[in-house]
């Protein structure tokens, strides 16, 4: 069996790369799929601590993230369309309507 | 509560909210083409009074109090209903109530009202079910809950670049922060191996080799917390979100959804990661709240000072007010009575400032209503259209500055002197400048409506509507603010011994 610091490695590899997208794309999908690679990340946590301990939370709560995921996706395009139709473009840098 | 009622009487209040969102949905489907605005706002006014009223009740029945049996556990222990749930749920069910009414003006001509009505009382179904949660998986499936609804009403004036922008900052921010806290429940899972927090905090107390991974995710939780609760350093969608959104929208996401943050971590930190064994994973956070509840204050007051348009001052004093909040987190001591006094007083701070922040933000939306701008200097002279609603304003701005004779000064008071004397003086004394810098803005809304001259006699001619509901809301929002004045002695009572539960 694959020791767990492994998946806790490969977890963490993917959180960061996840984050490294998020702060370095401009474009709002390019956004999306980072966070989406972050919430993965939990899941490998998830379901390999699931094994570790033979406790079928950590699985049952990896299937909760997932269909959240989805949801959180199905509302980002729906903003990320409004953002298109009324700015032209899905660069998050682009709206600058209020600066403080 | 007798022994012959099922125990899943006691979700009543959530599940009340969650039928008032499945019947508004079913309102609009018989009669999509209608615009039946009033009857929308008439059915989720109901059924947040209904859910209001049965959380009364059970505060006053003892429902999962100490008193009658201890907290009610339903769902193998994923839930847990007691005294600071159901104080929590009057919070957000009061505030829903006043947001629905006051948006039936406020979207009188809008081409698709239902959906908004949906998504205010579904997200205050999931703030209430926030409230009950007893693991960190009802936690994130609830904030999910609350979040996912909350960027599409930002985002609500589909045509409107401000609310757009305001919707995506919002979303961006609020994505990357529950990717962040869903992370750290797999971290604090892959250390202790359960979700349920008295387990966890159990397994905490006798972790060893996985010790720094806990701790990550305890760090990465209070990330995720800061984002709910507006507070530094994830406040930056803050100001932008609430001065984009339509006004009832922001008037619900600074109240209730700020306060939901809090009903977070309140119990997530009290129960899963009790201070004692946070120190074995090496994360102090009554270090880290108190010093969040420092900054998150000064920064909030700061900005707010040198805003020159009301809505985005009204959003820094929101960022302020989560600093005197987070105080609750901040200025524990240990002792058991010392910590719930604290607490008790944050909670009773939360639910003043439902009312007065509602308030501030309905008078928001009255004026977008009538077409008045957005600065202070757009406000001159409107107590002589409308003295109502200006009286009120001036007791919501005069009792979030905390002045003597306003239910403000009262809950602040009560906070300040709980962190005295557990001897976070310097907490204290932080939020005691940062009141006296608060009163300087506030008073310039007053100063403005009642004692400057407008620019012309023709400025204040679009002051020309009276919206009923709208007014209905922002007076009663004043009186409920003038209420706590005598009835502050029964909500700092409760508020305590709710919070005793949790030490």
């Amino acid at each position: 069996m694959v020791p767990p610091e492994w998946y806790l490695l490969l977890a963490a590899g993917v959180f960061c790369i996840g984050l490294f997208g998020v702060l370095t794309r401009r474009d709002a999908l390019y956004f999306l799929m980072s966070v989406e690679l972050m919430m993965n990340a939990a899941n490998i946590n998830f379901v390999a601590f699931a094994l570790y301990y033979g406790d079928l939370t950590g699985q049952v709560f990896a299937l909760f993230v997932i269909a959240l995921a989805a949801a959180e996706v199905a509302i980002g395009i729906g903003i990320i369309l409004v953002l298109y139709r009324n700015f032209g473009d899905t660069d998050v840098t682009v709206p600058t309507e209020m600066r403080w | 509560m007798s022994e012959h009622v099922p125990l899943w009487t006691a979700l009543l209040p959530v599940l009340i909210l969650g039928v008032t969102g499945l019947a508004l949905l079913l309102v609009d489907t018989i009669r999509p083409n209608a615009r039946s605005n009033t009857t929308l706002s008439v059915v989720s006014a109901l059924g947040a009074l209904a859910s209001l009223a049965v959380t009364v009740w059970f505060v006053a029945e003892g429902t999962g109090d100490v008193s009658t049996g201890g907290a009610i556990y339903l769902f193998a222990d994923a839930i847990k209903v007691d005294t600071l749930a159901l104080f929590f749920t009057a919070i957000f069910a009061s505030v829903t109530a006043l947001v629905v009414v006051a948006a039936h003006d406020y979207f009188d001509d809008h081409d698709s009202p239902a959906a908004f009505y949906s998504l205010t009382v579904f997200a205050a179904t999931g703030m209430a079910l926030l409230a009950v949660a007893n693991s960190l998986a009802v936690v994130f499936v609830a904030l999910e809950m609350v979040s996912l609804p909350s960027y599409a009403l930002v985002a609500y004036l589909k045509k409107n670049r401000g609310s757009v922008e305001a919707g995506l900052k919002y979303f961006l921010i609020g994505a990357l922060s529950s990717a962040i806290f869903v992370f750290g429940i797999s971290l604090v899972y892959a250390a202790t191996g359960s979700l349920i927090f008295s387990d966890v905090a159990a397994e905490i107390e006798s972790l060893e080799g996985l010790a720094g991974v806990a701790g990550i995710g305890i760090a990465m939780i209070i990330g995720g917390v800061a984002f709910k609760t507006a507070s530094v350093p994830f406040h930056f969608w803050a100001p932008e979100a609430y001065e984009g959104a339509p006004a009832p929208v922001s008037a619900f996401l600074s109240s209730a959804s700020k306060a939901a943050g809090f009903v977070v971590a309140f119990r997530v930190f009290t129960e899963a990661f009790p201070i004692g064994a946070s120190l074995v994973a090496d994360v102090n956070w009554v270090l880290a709240f108190g010093v969040l509840a420092a900054v998150t204050m000064t920064v909030g007051n700061f900005a707010a000072a040198v805003q020159e348009n009301v809505k985005r001052m009204l959003a820094y004093s929101s960022i302020g007010h989560a600093g005197y909040a987070l105080i609750g987190l901040g200025a524990l001591s240990g002792s058991a009575a010392g910590d719930s006094a604290v607490m008790g007083a944050a909670m009773a701070h939360l639910l003043v400032y439902g009312f007065m922040n509602t308030g501030a933000f309905l008078f928001v939306a009255m004026a977008e209503r009538w077409g008045v701008g957005r600065t202070f200097e757009d406000y001159a002279g409107l107590a002589r259209r409308a003295p109502i609603a200006c009286t009120a304003m001036a007791v919501f701005m005069f009792s979030l500055a905390g002045l003597p004779p306003f239910a403000g000064f009262f809950s602040k008071y009560v906070l300040f002197m709980g962190a005295i004397d557990n001897g976070f003086v310097w907490l204290a004394a932080v939020g005691a400048i940062n009141s006296v810098i608060s009163l300087y803005y506030y008073s310039r809304v007053v100063k403005a409506m009642f004692l400057d001259d407008p620019e012309s006699s023709s400025t204040l001619d679009t002051v020309d509507s009276r919206p009923t509901a709208l007014y209905a809301a922002v007076v009663f929002a004043a009186v409920a603010t003038l209420l706590l004045l005598p009835g502050f002695g029964p909500v700092i009572e409760t508020a305590e011994a709710a919070a005793s539960a949790l030490f």
